[in-house]
């Protein structure tokens, strides 16, 4: 073995946890070698000092910021849960409004079935042709229904960012607090993360889908939302989210976003580290 | 402490906490606040922001607990977060991160009249700091990491996000370098 095939082995001579096990010839060449042996020595002295070097202790600041912090964390998650229980109790008290509400409803349509058919005119022969025009008819009304649900949808979100920051901040909030949401909350806490002009109310709402990460909806709709998020502190906040998630289809974003000219320095710097995390 | 918390490992203390037991964290505090702490000193050069590093990690233990792995390792999950940490902080200071001016321990070596601040500049100690200082803070991250006893090199490589072999030969050449800087230091700083 020569010298430099010998110092290739240093780092696990120099370590204490792989130095027993190391290389016989290194160690034989070692012995042998006054070159290699000042090289070892001036390593392994360095390397003492180092190791010597005093671990300052931090002030009590540290602990009371630590424990203050832990506490309000534990008075929110408690506020959550009560929240939840409080919720909880509520939806067994009207269980069986929405029992009855859906068996009276049934009955009703029932009812008018019967009415019809006693009522209707003899049916008149039908075509192919007409069957076909009825079916697109049809069609056409669910495609109308459904743009008219999107759009109360929107218009119910509009309407909530006429109203100050602060509430829209409790409406989050309240979203928040659910262990559970259903999916109405989550698409609201998606909607806010989107649309909300308020910085603080975009940063709560990402922090609320946290828990929800797993789903795939909200993986999807905070990448959504990354294009259009101007502000570089929630931008490096999604893109944590996304890199937190491993969710691939970020990869592309990611990318994107890693290489902008118009984007800050600290989100091109995040997106590069997530990518390396994907 | 209880026995039962006593008995429990790090990784079983940050599920618990993860699993909503939050007081689990404060164990985890005092088990590695102090050797975190020591990490963050030596890797900024600067006491108050390795305070404020330190408790943003465990701030983001916090925020992120959600996202702590079944198979994961607490330590080499703790201290990637503080990596990014720490380059988060490097970020905002855009300055130079040691807070030792190595012109400075230059200058002290051969002005100062006073024998007390002489001894003081040939202190081992004061001299690897300052070597540590003029290591780039790559160089000064990945040593510090390696010679940080409860981390495996295979976890070392996984904060780094490179492989093992990768982490040793980073290790190495980072030790070289503060050999190199460290004897040099020391020949400059005799009577």
């Amino acid at each position: 073995m020569n010298c430099q095939n010998a110092r290739e082995i240093f780092p696990e001579l120099l370590d204490h946890r792989t130095a027993a096990t190391a290389h016989l010839e290194a160690r034989t060449h070692l012995a042998g070698c006054p070159d290699c042996q000042r090289e070892f020595s001036a390593l392994s002295q360095t390397l003492a000092a180092l190791d010597a070097m005093p671990n300052p202790a931090p002030t009590p600041r540290l602990r009371q910021n630590f424990y203050a912090m832990l506490e309000e964390e534990k008075n929110s998650a408690a506020s959550v849960r009560a929240v939840a229980a409080r919720e909880q109790h509520a939806r067994r008290a009207s269980l069986w409004r929405w029992v009855l509400s859906p068996a009276a409803a049934a009955a009703l349509l029932a009812l008018g079935y019967l009415a019809g058919i006693r009522s209707a005119p003899a049916p008149l022969p039908t075509t192919t042709d007409n069957s076909v025009a009825l079916r697109n008819e049809v069609v056409d009304l669910r495609k109308k229904v459904e743009a008219m649900g999107q759009l109360v949808g929107y218009t119910a979100l509009l309407q909530q960012q006429q109203l100050p920051a602060n509430a829209r901040l409790r409406g989050v909030l309240t979203s928040a607090r659910q262990e559970n949401p259903d999916q109405g909350g989550i698409n609201d806490l998606i909607g806010s993360l989107l649309l909300d002009p308020s910085t603080n109310v975009r940063l709560r709402a990402l922090d609320a889908l946290y828990p929800h990460a797993d789903q795939e909806v909200v993986r999807a709709g905070v990448l959504a939302s990354l294009p259009r998020e101007q502000n570089p502190l929630v931008q490096v906040h999604m893109i944590d989210f996304l890199a937190a998630s491993r969710d691939p289809e970020a990869a592309a974003a990611l990318e994107k976003l890693s290489v902008s000219e118009t984007a800050d320095s600290s989100v091109r710097e995040a997106a590069r580290r997530a990518l390396t995390e994907l | 402490m209880d026995a039962a918390t006593e008995q429990r490992s790090d990784h079983a203390l940050m599920l618990a906490v993860r699993d909503g037991e939050l007081d689990a964290l404060g164990e985890l505090f005092e088990r590695h606040h102090g050797p975190l702490f020591g990490f963050l000193v030596k890797l900024t050069g600067d006491h108050a922001a390795a305070e404020d590093i330190a408790q943003t990690v465990f701030q983001r233990m916090l925020k992120y607990r959600h996202t702590y792995r079944n198979d994961g390792s607490l330590t080499a999950w703790m201290y990637h977060l503080a990596r990014r940490c720490a380059a988060d902080h490097f970020r905002k200071a855009n300055a130079a991160p040691y807070a030792t001016d190595p012109e400075d321990l230059q200058a002290h070596a051969d002005d100062s009249p006073h024998a007390a601040e002489r001894a003081a500049v040939r202190d081992d100690h004061a001299l690897l700091h300052t070597a540590l200082g003029r290591l780039d803070r790559d160089d000064r991250e990945v040593l510090l990491l390696a010679r940080f006893q409860e981390l495996s090199f295979a976890e070392v490589a996984g904060i780094l996000e490179c492989s093992v072999g990768a982490a040793k030969v980073r290790a190495h050449r980072a030790l070289r370098e503060l050999r190199d800087i460290y004897f040099q230091l020391q020949k400059e700083t005799l009577p």
